[in-house]
């Protein structure tokens, strides 16, 4: 008997401790991609500003940060990364008029984090939307469920579509500035 | 702390570690900085001098004035690469220079010299009549200039504009003609400037050739270059290219990998740019260990982690889309993401540009073998316009960091060699005016006297440059775990053959086990041995 609640007990141990060191894997996606840095950025805004579908639901482009920046203009040694951000009132707006979830406004606006890593690639980092939804009750839920969906159609690249440009922000962002207008929120 | 930490942080603590001692910092001083000139030391005011005092018509007029008084220095020109832009490499026997190789950028300055020679040091190489023992020809100004004035146009053989002149044809930017005058009066030593106004722009335009070399190191900050940077050691090139007798030492046909006879500044050394040559080849005062690394690894592959940390530089070039225009029969270019640089231009063919890259690592002893026009390539192989020799049993190589340049350029099907394409000029026969690679080719291969099956296609080529510039402050060094623990599962010098080096690859799950492991061994030692202490006190009191 003992030996099957030591058993029991070092079994939800593994489980509780697999769990938490693969949180940061499930709360956040990263994926490498297919471009350069530029082209990256590029492609998602478009996919993001062009697309009627996104459209429709009230997504639109809001700013794009270089978090980098302030870093080196302090002088230190970071890789290339910008944060474009997105947002959608359709989706921002009942949550914000919900005082009980009103705190997730530090989420807002969404951000696709595009980076270079020390392997010479370039990464896109998102927020799995779809599960961190799932902890605020069912409103939430079911908002990022729709925000995952559109997450995929942000990433969905044409390779046999000629690169486009980067769309600049009105009012460039700056390490830690405002991101320029344009977005919902 | 998470369980991987506190898993850690046991191992660690039971010595396991064999490597740990790598991982500290260094913390060396740098070298003393020159003093820097707050003003003029010369003892000579060029703007006083009566040879200096008319309204010079030519640059070969300034030059003359220049050799009354420097009667021996454009003799001395005359005997460097860069007035000859030839060079017989001892090693391999190899005649070389920009007169004679095909790169995979412009190419080839052969039937192009009136457009090429922008950037040679003299004035009016247009053809293969260019009088190259005439003294008057050599340009004092483009290196001595300090009025950041002077300035030399590709399309007019190495003359600066005397008239007001739209430049490049069309675009409506007018370039002021060269006040000669006051350039002759005002010159003075070199600077990143008047270096970099071809070293930077090499290759057809700023940061195109070097990655390691462009226009934001006229003033860099401490991290692009923290020698160069202008709020810090303020070098200029020649500090580390110290000329003697107008002879630039530095060459990318016979780069030193390996300074073994470094010297101490102030006495004569055949390679004073080399790292070793102020900082010694033991650099780490207080890190013995990566003293050792040294041996093996050159100063630049850990102190240079990215090139092009300024701006993006070119890293590939597709000649074999050129010559594509629009409906109305016009050529085109075409903006890459950034808005920034051409994906594509009609005359060029395709681009592709990319900021802080990782550079690739090799073993590299310091000996460069070209493929020439001459040499029979095979095109179903990718074409090296030169290869970094080297090996890690020949005890003359180290672990350099490159650029690695890809191209796609012409080759003559019926002899299987590189050609030389007519790109510049005003007759029918250029490239760039007519997009007829035909005509080019046969131009360009009648113009060196070479045999041309008449048929070409396009082989892809690929360029290696060693990277010497763009050091980084030693904070910004790479670290250890770069190479020994790298975090996203490949180290930097994972494709480097031949060396045993801990850590190369990391997989997380691996080593979570193996620190697990070596926790629960601590925690056994441990264990075990309160045990025997407890059981001995306990036998005591009995």
């Amino acid at each position: 008997m003992l030996k099957a609640v030591v058993g029991f007990v070092v079994g939800i141990l593994v489980v509780a401790a697999g769990g938490f060191m693969a949180m940061p894997h499930l709360m956040f996606n990263e994926t490498a991609s297919p471009f350069g840095f530029e082209e990256t950025i590029a492609r998602i805004q478009h996919n993001i500003a062009d697309n009627p579908v996104l459209q429709e639901k009230g997504w639109a482009l809001s700013g794009l940060r270089n978090p980098a920046k302030a870093v080196q203009n302090d002088g230190g040694n970071v890789l290339p990364v910008q944060m474009i951000e997105v947002c959608s009132t359709k989706y921002s707006g009942p949550i914000l008029k919900e005082d009980t979830v009103r705190f997730l406004s530090i989420l807002m606006p969404c951000k696709i984090s595009i980076y270079k890593k020390q392997d010479g690639k370039v990464y896109i980092g998102t927020m799995n939307a779809g599960l961190m939804g799932k902890f605020f009750g069912p409103l939430v839920g079911e908002t990022m469920g729709h925000v995952a969906e559109d997450q995929k159609l942000f990433l969905h690249f044409d390779p046999n579509t000629p690169a486009p440009q980067i769309i600049l922000p009105a009012a460039p962002a700056a390490g830690g500035g405002a991101g320029g207008g344009g977005g919902g929120c | 702390m998470s369980l991987a930490k506190l898993v850690r942080v046991l191992a660690v603590t039971a010595g396991m570690v064999l490597a740990a001692n790598a991982a500290q910092a260094n913390t060396d001083p740098a070298p003393a900085a020159p003093a820097e000139k707050k003003a003029s030391t010369s003892t000579a005011d060029h703007s006083k001098f009566k040879e200096l005092q008319e309204n010079f018509a030519t640059g070969p007029d300034v030059t003359k004035a220049c050799l009354k008084c420097h009667t021996e220095a454009a003799k001395q020109i005359m005997h460097t690469k860069h007035w000859t832009w030839e060079y017989l490499n001892p090693q391999t026997n190899q005649l070389l220079g920009k007169k004679h190789i095909i790169n995979n950028f412009c190419t080839s300055i052969s039937s192009n010299q009136e457009f090429c020679t922008a950037c040679h040091i003299g004035y009016g190489w247009k053809d293969d009549k260019f009088d190259f023992s005439n003294q008057d020809n050599v340009d004092c100004l483009v290196c001595h200039d300090t009025t950041g004035t002077y300035r030399k146009l590709p399309g007019y053989a190495g003359h600066p504009p005397y008239k007001d002149t739209e430049a490049p044809a069309g675009s409506g930017f007018i370039v002021k003609a060269v006040d000669l005058k006051a350039v002759a009066q005002g010159v003075g030593k070199t600077s990143r400037k008047t270096c970099g106004s071809c070293h930077f722009l090499g290759g057809g335009g700023d940061a195109v050739k070097h990655g390691d070399l462009d226009t934001t190191l006229t003033n860099p900050s401490k991290y692009l270059d923290v020698h160069m940077a202008k709020d810090g050691l303020n070098f200029t090139c020649a500090t580390c290219h110290e000329t003697d007798g107008h002879n630039v030492p530095g060459s990318r046909y016979t780069p030193v990998a390996d300074d073994t006879t470094p010297h101490i500044r102030g006495k004569k050394n055949a390679d004073p740019e080399t790292c070793q040559s102020c900082h010694t080849a033991a650099p780490h005062k207080h890190n013995a260990r990566l003293n050792t690394h040294a041996v093996v690894i050159a100063c630049q592959t850990c102190h240079i982690p990215e090139f092009a940390r300024g701006q993006p530089t070119k890293m590939s070039w597709d000649w074999s889309t050129a010559g594509k225009l629009d409906k109305d029969g016009k050529p085109i270019r075409i903006k890459d993401s950034s808005g920034h640089h051409d994906s594509y231009d009609s005359r060029k063919g395709n681009f592709r540009y990319e900021s802080n890259v990782i550079p690739e690592y090799i073993w590299f002893n310091g000996k460069v073998e070209y493929t020439l026009r001459e040499t029979k390539l095979d095109p179903t192989k990718v074409v090296k316009i030169n290869t970094l020799e080297g090996s890690p049993t020949d005890g003359k190589s180290k672990i350099w960091p490159i650029k690695r340049f890809t191209g796609k350029q012409p080759y003559d099907v019926g002899n299987n060699q590189l050609v030389v394409f007519h790109t510049y000029g005003k007759d029918d026969s250029a490239l760039w005016t007519n997009f007829n690679w035909d005509k080019a080719l046969e131009y360009g291969m009648k113009e060196i006297g070479a045999q041309y099956s008449g048929k070409y296609a396009f082989v892809e080529t690929e360029y290696s440059w060693p990277t010497t510039h763009m050091v980084a402050p030693k904070g910004d060094a790479l670290t250890c775990a770069q190479c020994h623990q790298p975090s996203i599962g490949v180290g930097r010098l994972d494709k480097v053959p031949g060396i045993y080096m801990p850590g190369r690859r990391a997989n997380a799950l691996l080593n979570t086990a193996g620190w697990a492991i070596a926790a629960l061994c601590l925690l056994g030692v441990l264990v075990h041995g309160a045990g025997r202490i407890y059981a001995s006190r306990k036998g005591a009191h009995k």
